[in-house]
This record gives structure tokens, sequence and C-alpha cells, in this order.
């Protein structure tokens, strides 16, 4: 019998806004977030918009001495975890030897990109000594560990736009295993910088008008920004505390394509999502609602249609499906927590966000995508799905309490 | 020439450190200042691009007071002069 993990923390900050609540009532109001962007110069781009975390003054979280050793990913990383930990209502010594784990796609790219600019637009010769303490992958992780005072098994996670999936996973396996009772998992990215957002245009998977999952005249994925995290506990340690439990993390399934760098498989997608639900030891039938990755791409919203009907066979027409990239944007590292977060919320209050700017289903695209309008409906079983570049795919199963 | 760069030092101490310039003298040890590692490396960068000079490794572990950098800075611009 695996030992029950349950989701007593959330906290987010991302293109809806910088709380939970707010990302919440953005969701359920199909609200998106993508516009166009603010924080660079756009006649020098193909693409003009992203899903940017809006009114985003650093000043309004951290001291001047705190924010000159955080690059942007690992402001929102703690952020996030802050009030992950707030709702959870832990104390600093039940957190003292937790786990944290934190996924990121991109690292600290704003002081890459300063570093690049002086050394090769400026010609000066030495770079600066913050640079790698910034840039750094795991800096998120380490900042969230001295900001909480988290003592534990603390380290990243980088498998793309699969992170924070992968950390969270990763978290319900250590608590599982007995070596921590606590964790905080999640993921955080912040992407727009000129040198990462060129590449990216490079790619040709950019829509420049908006993200729109699933739907015919979908022209691509939309770049965000953002960091979501949770506090998993063992059910038995939440009790014990007398936490409010927002739902089960029952289950987590992960697998890699091992076919194409980029191309998605449908295959390795089902693959991860079957192994998320005989984690979980659902049956299709038990699941009510999907969040979809629904990058909003040609090739993966097709390829994840196509996994869905793979693993649920009949039950797919009865899935609700949604793709909320269309609201926060495709914030790699953190779209996985981000995600999480919005099917928890969705059991918790008997609310499916929908798949906003949804216009008319697309060839290969054939469930119920929950177009533009919320949809007020009780859940015991969801999935969230992430499957990312490098083919590297992970799925986590939530069901809800009254159901375990 | 000197007193301009002890107040360039003390100047870029006190930004690194969130202090009040008047409360660093040339006395002052890094140690007592609170300057960590990280951060003297950082006021030796900011050094190194305001006056353009090289601060050799083997120079920083001697730096004990503002004085001692400033003697330093001093006589690495007079070489190069």
């Amino acid at each position: 019998m695996k030992t029950p993990v349950v989701i007593t923390g959330l906290g987010t900050i991302s293109a809806l806004g910088h709380s939970v609540d707010q990302f919440w009532e953005a969701l359920c109001n199909g609200e998106s977030g993508i516009r166009e962007l603010a924080s660079l110069p756009l006649e020098s781009l193909r693409v003009k918009i992203g899903a940017e975390v809006p009114a985003y003054e650093a000043c309004d979280f951290f001291s001047s001495d705190e924010m000159r050793l955080m690059d942007r990913f690992s402001q929102f990383a703690v952020i996030s975890a802050r009030e992950a930990v707030a709702d959870a209502g832990i104390t600093a010594e039940e957190l003292r030897d937790a786990a944290c784990i934190i996924g990121t796609g991109c690292g600290g790219r704003v002081a890459d990109d300063e570093s690049f600019q002086r050394l090769y637009l400026q010609g000066k010769s030495r770079g600066h000594p913050l640079t790698v303490p910034l840039v750094m992958a795991n800096a998120a992780a380490s900042q969230v560990s001295m900001h909480l005072g988290i003592t534990g098994p603390v380290f990243v996670i980088a498998s793309a736009c699969a992170s924070s999936a992968h950390a969270v996973g990763q978290a319900m396996a250590m608590i599982r295993s007995g070596l921590v009772d606590v964790a905080i998992a999640g993921g955080t990215d912040a992407p727009f910088t000129y040198g990462t957002l060129k590449p990216w245009e490079a790619l040709r998977v950019m829509s420049s008008d908006t993200c729109r999952p699933f739907s015919r005249d979908r022209s691509g994925m939309v770049l965000g920004e953002g960091a979501g995290a949770v506090v998993l506990e063992s059910l038995e340690h939440a009790k014990k505390r007398g936490a409010c439990i927002y739902a089960e993390l029952a289950g987590c399934g992960m697998s890699a394509d091992a076919g194409h760098i980029t191309d998605p498989s449908s295959d390795g997608a089902a693959k991860a999502i079957k192994a998320a639900l005989d984690d979980a030891s659902m049956n299709p039938g038990d699941v009510d609602y999907v969040n979809a990755h629904g990058t909003g791409t040609k090739a993966n919203d097709v390829s994840e249609t196509q996994a869905l009907h793979q693993v649920f066979g009949e039950h797919a027409a009865r899935l609700m499906v949604s793709g909320t990239k269309s609201m926060h944007g495709h914030p790699l590292g953190a779209a996985g927590a981000l995600e999480l977060v919005a099917t928890v919320l969705a059991i918790k209050s008997g609310i499916v966000p929908p798949t906003a700017n949804f216009t008319e289903a697309g060839e290969g695209c054939d469930l119920d995508y929950v177009p533009n309008q919320a949809r007020e409906k009780s859940i015991k079983g969801a999935v969230s799905n992430s499957f990312a570049f490098g083919g590297l795919n992970a799925v986590l199963a939530v069901r809800a309490m009254d159901s375990v | 020439m000197r007193q301009d760069i002890e107040n360039s030092v003390i100047k870029l101490i006190a930004k690194q450190k969130s202090l009040n310039p008047s409360d660093i003298t040339s006395e002052s040890t890094l140690e007592a200042l609170g300057v960590t590692s990280l951060e003297a490396i950082t006021v030796v960068y900011d050094i190194e691009e305001k006056f353009d000079v090289e601060v050799p490794d083997d120079i920083l572990d001697k730096l004990d007071t503002v004085h001692d950098i400033v003697d330093g800075v001093a006589s690495l611009i007079s070489e190069k002069e």
C-alpha cells in the first residue's frame, strides 16, 4: 500500500497575477494573460506577444540585498513557494527537514543575457562576479531553501516543459519512500530576454496572435513566465497537524519518447498517462478532467488528442480537456506546476477552467475541450499532462479527497 | 588622486552593503563591515570597471581594510601609467 500523499498548499505568480486567487479567478473567467510584450524592444522581434507577469516590481517582494542575488526566475520561485507555505499554514520547524525540488527549463536568463551583452556587444573584458550564482539552474531551488529555511534534500530538475511535473513526481516519491514527510515542489522560468526569444522564434512554433489550443486556426504556442509551487505531505502528517487538504496527489507517470528531439510522440505521451493512472490505481473511467499540455502547436494538439484516445478508449469522449496555456501562456519549467494548481482547484471547487480563444475544433482534435466558458462540474479524478521537448513526459494524477 | 580613489572605493562598498558612506573610513576592515567573499569580489569588479585596472587574484587575500584596497588600486594605476 503506497503512502497517500496530499496537497495542502498552493502558490503561483504568472501572467494572470501575483497570487493563486488572481490566477484562479482569471482561469474561471477565461481571461487570457497573453499581451504585447512590455519588457523587450518590439521592433526587432517577429513574435511580439507573450504571457508576462503583469506589473511586476521585484522590490515589492524583496529587499535590494535579496534582489541583487536573485535572477528573475529565482524571484518567481521564492514568491510562489512563500505563498504555498503560507497557504499550507506549515511552520518553519516542520519545513526544516522538508524536501524542495524546483524545476526550470532555462535557468537565469536575465543575468546571462546581460553578461553576453557586456562581453560581445560592449566589448568589455570581464564578466560580472554575480553572473554564475544568478544564472545557475539550481539557483531557484537554493534561494527557496534559503528563504524558507529548508535543510533537507533540495535540488533542481531540468526537463524543459516537463520540469515541474517531474519535480512534483519526485517529491511525491520521496514522501512515499519515507525519506521526508513534507516537500515543496514546483517550477519556475523567466525566458523573456532578447537572446532567449530569438532562438524560440527560429523554431517556428510561436504564434504571433494568440494561443488557441486544439482550434482549427491555432497558430502555435505563446511563451510565458512565472512560477508555481505546491506543498505536499503524507496524509498522516497533514491529518496530524490538522491541515486543510486540497486533494490527493495520487500518482505520477513518466516516459521518454526515445524518438525525436522536438517532434512529439503520441505513444510516449500515452505511456506516461497510462503510467500515472496505474500509479494512482485509477481506471480510465475514474478521470473526469484532463489539464492538457495543449501548447497550441500543430503537432502537440493532435498528438495529445491521439494519446488520450489511446489511454481512455470510449471514455475519452466523456473527458473534459482544457488547455489553460491559452491563458497563462507556456512558462516552460513552470507550466506543469501552474497546471497542477489549476487541476487541484478544479477538483476542490467543482469548476473546470476552459480552453480560452477557442474557435472551432481542429482536424484530429475531437474531444470536449471546454471551449471558452468554465463549467461547473464535480470532479473526482483528474490528470495534468506535461510533454517536453526532448520527448520527456510527466503526468500527474490527482484525486478528490472525499474519494480517498 | 588618492582621495578620489578612497571616496570611490568607500562609495562602492557602501552600495554593496547598503551602508551610509560616512560609516566607512580608511581604517574600516572588510570583516567588520560584514563584506562576504562574494561581495568583496563584486567590489573588486566594480573597482576594475571604474579605474580600468586588472586586480590579480593573489592580491585579493591581502585586502583587509579600505586602506589596503586604496593602496592596491593606486599602485595598479601608477603601474599602468
